[in-house]
């Protein structure tokens, strides 16, 4: 269970720090494939978007891969992931209907910095990760965690839970 | 954590744009600056897909560049340009609107960079060129892309420039590699070309595949 969890954080905070800093290295191309959403149309917001989110992604990695405020990290990637993942299925589901192609056939750049992908793949990819993320939200382990949680006492020792950390740092 | 998150994105974008302004391939956005600037009448770019808008037809395309104070190019067009004696002496010249790699990869032989996501690197090149050249035809990939519209509308609203000179190349680098013209690769002038496939190159490449299949039956 504990090395499952550390293989979950480093798997998905590998991944979030690889996409964000493939889409960092690219920002004119990230911008252009935020902008093709049509989802924002002020200028400030959309460059606002494409300039940060990138980088948001490298955070939220980051802090996973060293095992820092855990359950938040991962809480924030889930909550990116849904409504992308959602908007992505959209964007497939119009290309599918205009260009009169079988759903799965459907190959575009989302915007996930991994290039064109197959909708299908990128679907499943995409819900293995939400699974994944929702799964370090309430999974307790910390085991090589630089600091579990950031308000909580820090560090949950083996056997304890969040909440009998917590307890034992006040009594402290 | 979401605060914390945000405030290091902002201030990686901002770092970003800082430590990289002077290098050929600048990092990070302005966050105050409009790079897709419209014509005021269509603000969707051509690839989005949506159920109001789609793939414009060409008449569309050249009506809506004519109205903006563009012109459109074919490839007709494109090669008697090409072919110009006027060429040699920049006086038609090629704007290509893509990125630095695309460019290195392969763009239409002699044809000027002018990366209008950042304007400032390629400017002082790229205006006197326009300002000196009776046809400035702009491209970039062709199809769905755009970057050779916004780079002409950028280039129209220069006073050195103005707009009835410059033409927009809608078939692009494809059509141009379609049409089996030869591409320069590198740096402008490089020398280095790839050739085109002969025609005669893709019956034979044809034929290969076809005669062992008929063997094998």
């Amino acid at each position: 269970m504990r090395a499952s969890a550390i293989l979950a954080r480093w798997l998905l905070g590998g991944l979030f720090i690889y996409m964000g800093l493939t889409k960092t290295l690219h920002p004119e191309a990230f911008l252009k494939l935020v902008r093709q959403y049509e989802m924002v149309a002020n200028p400030f917001l959309l460059n606002s978007i494409a300039a940060t989110l990138p980088w948001f992604e490298v955070f939220c990695g980051l802090l996973l891969v060293f095992g820092v405020a855990v359950r938040g990290s991962a809480l924030m990637l889930f909550a990116m992931l849904v409504p992308f993942t959602f908007v992505v299925f959209k964007r497939a589901l119009a290309i599918s209907s205009v260009k009169a192609i079988a759903f799965c056939s459907v190959r575009f750049d989302c915007g996930c910095g991994s290039g064109d992908v197959f909708i299908c793949h990128k679907l499943a990819e995409n819900s293995l990760l939400i699974l994944l993320a929702a799964w370090l939200v309430f999974n307790r382990g910390c085991k090589l965690c630089a600091r579990f949680s950031l308000l909580q006492g820090g560090t949950i020792q083996e056997g304890q839970t969040a909440a009998g950390a917590s307890g034992q740092s006040q009594q402290g | 954590m979401a605060a914390a998150g945000a405030v290091f994105a902002f201030s990686a974008n901002w770092l970003a744009c800082l430590l990289t302004r002077h290098s050929s391939t600048p990092l990070g956005l302005e966050l105050t600056r409009n790079y897709f600037p419209s014509s005021g009448s269509n603000t969707v770019p051509p690839n989005a897909v949506s159920t109001n808008t789609n793939i414009q037809p060409q008449q569309t395309l050249e009506a809506q560049l004519r109205a903006e104070g563009l012109s459109l190019a074919d490839s007709n067009l494109v090669a008697q340009v090409f072919h110009d004696p006027r060429y040699e002496r920049d006086l038609v010249v090629f704007i290509d609107a893509r990125d630095n790699d695309e460019y290195q990869q392969g763009h239409i032989p002699g044809a000027y960079l002018f990366n209008h996501y950042h304007p400032e690197s390629y400017l002082v090149t790229v205006v006197p060129v326009c300002q000196a050249a009776q046809q400035v035809v702009v491209y970039c990939n062709g199809g769905n892309c755009d970057e050779s519209i916004l780079a002409a509308r950028l280039l129209r609203d220069l006073p050195q420039v103005g707009g009835e000179k410059i033409f927009v190349y809608a078939g692009g680098i494809a059509e141009w590699t379609t049409n089996g013209l030869a591409v320069e690769i590198g740096e402008r002038k490089s020398g280095k070309m790839r050739e085109p496939r002969k025609s005669e190159d893709r019956k034979q490449g044809a034929l290969r595949t076809i005669v062992p299949a008929m063997e094998r039956t």
